[in-house]
């Protein structure tokens, strides 16, 4: 005897009917949770072909001619040109050295090593990727005008207001990233790791 | 209907979400590129005809070509169009002072790039061709006198070039400019027999 037939004819539609939602459902639920996820991705500018130093992520790949689907729906997105690996090693940061999302509020020091390159430049953006306007017209710094001690060390205050030495305005940005890049440097991002000891920390200071 | 019964219509449910959510997501990634990249290089038509030098305006706040700009580069963009014939690039490279080549197709994919360093004898001499032109060029070669030209076969027909220069100093960009500016991207006329 089929289940079926012993089912009353108005449980089975009802059966149907949950079913349906069932279906319906799980599909509404993986497109939801698929997009969430490439969102993130293309949010974080996270994939594949990312490696992750420190506060540092690497997109660098994005340069090469071989770029996985990541990067390209990453560089699709945010349209933009960059310069291949041969020319520039790009590390982006979202967080200081906590791991704490950077504040607009707060001061930073960027210090420690910068793994060796021809130059480097460290510039602040928008989250999207726009230079943020402030009085100082600064928007980043290279590694050949930054001051340095007697010893060659440097440290770099992101802050919201002038502060003595190399000062980053993060300006009136609610949130911001930090963009390093090695221009002509025998870093390779090949090998899929860096040390985080050869990268610059970040330090969180004072809050407003 | 019993516990193992709901437990296994659950987790039917749940791994059906995860299948369509991972479907979603490869889709979603694989089809974005020809979605946003349609317009993205339209602003290169407005900075130069195919075979000129365009310089992109000064990234600033509020005026950014692209998004995550160097504002330490200074970039020029010269199109090429290789129905009309070779694309020449001569740069002369001063001392140490960082300037750069990329080569891209029309969707900005990459296929190739150098940098000051790989100049010989301060030179940088590139020719672009399709495999038809390179054959006329080849059968016009001197062979006691070896041309020097560096010669690329790019995968597409149309495509662009970015020249690059770093300024040291964020101030100093009108020598970074004016490097880029002395880089020559011009028409290369070839005679097909």
């Amino acid at each position: 005897m089929s289940r079926g037939a012993s089912v009353p004819y108005g449980r089975g539609r009802w059966t149907a009917a949950i079913l349906l939602g069932k279906y319906l459902s799980a599909a509404a639920a993986g497109i939801v949770l698929g997009l969430i996820l490439t969102w993130f991705v293309i949010d974080r500018k996270k994939g594949f072909g990312s490696i992750a130093a420190g506060p540092w992520t690497s997109f660098s790949r994005i340069g090469a001619t071989d770029v996985e689907p990541y990067s390209r729906a990453i560089l699709a997105y945010y349209g933009e040109t960059p310069l291949s690996e041969s020319q520039a090693i790009s590390f982006i940061s979202y967080v200081d050295s906590s791991g704490a999302e950077f504040n607009a509020a707060c001061d930073y020091a960027l210090s420690g090593e910068v793994p060796p390159a021809r130059y480097w430049t460290l510039t602040l953006y928008s989250p999207e990727g726009a230079l943020v306007a402030n009085p100082a017209n600064r928007y980043g710094f290279t590694s050949n005008e930054i001051l340095r001690n007697a010893e060659g060390q440097f440290e770099i205050t992101i802050a919201p207001h002038a502060r003595p030495g190399n000062w980053l305005p993060s300006g009136g940005a609610s949130r911001f990233v930090l963009v390093l890049r090695l221009y002509d440097s025998d870093l390779s991002v090949a090998s899929g790791t860096i040390e985080a000891a050869k990268m610059p920390v970040l330090v969180k200071g004072s809050c407003e | 209907m019993n516990t193992a019964d709901r437990l296994l219509g659950t987790l039917i449910w749940v791994l059906a979400v995860l299948a369509i959510a991972g479907v979603t997501h490869i889709v979603t990634i694989l089809t974005l590129p020809a979605f946003a990249s349609k317009d993205i290089y339209a602003w290169i038509g407005e900075l130069a005809k195919p075979a000129q030098l365009g310089v992109e305006p000064h990234a600033q706040p509020g005026s950014q070509l692209v998004p995550f700009a160097d504002p330490a580069i200074v970039q020029a963009v010269c199109p090429f169009d290789l129905s009309q014939g070779g694309l020449r690039l001569h740069a002369d490279v001063e001392g140490d002072r960082f300037l750069s080549l990329s080569f891209h197709t029309p969707q900005g994919k990459l296929f190739y790039a150098l940098t000051d360093l790989a100049a010989r004898e301060g030179r940088i001499d590139i020719v672009v061709l399709t495999a038809q032109q390179l054959e006329a060029v080849e059968a016009d070669d001197d062979e006691e006198n070896p041309s020097q030209d560096l010669r690329l076969l790019p995968p597409t027909l149309r495509g662009f070039v970015f020249i690059n220069a770093l300024a040291d100093v964020l101030g100093e960009r009108e020598e970074a400019e004016r490097r880029v500016r002395s880089v020559s991207c011009g028409l290369e006329p070839i005679v097909e027999e």
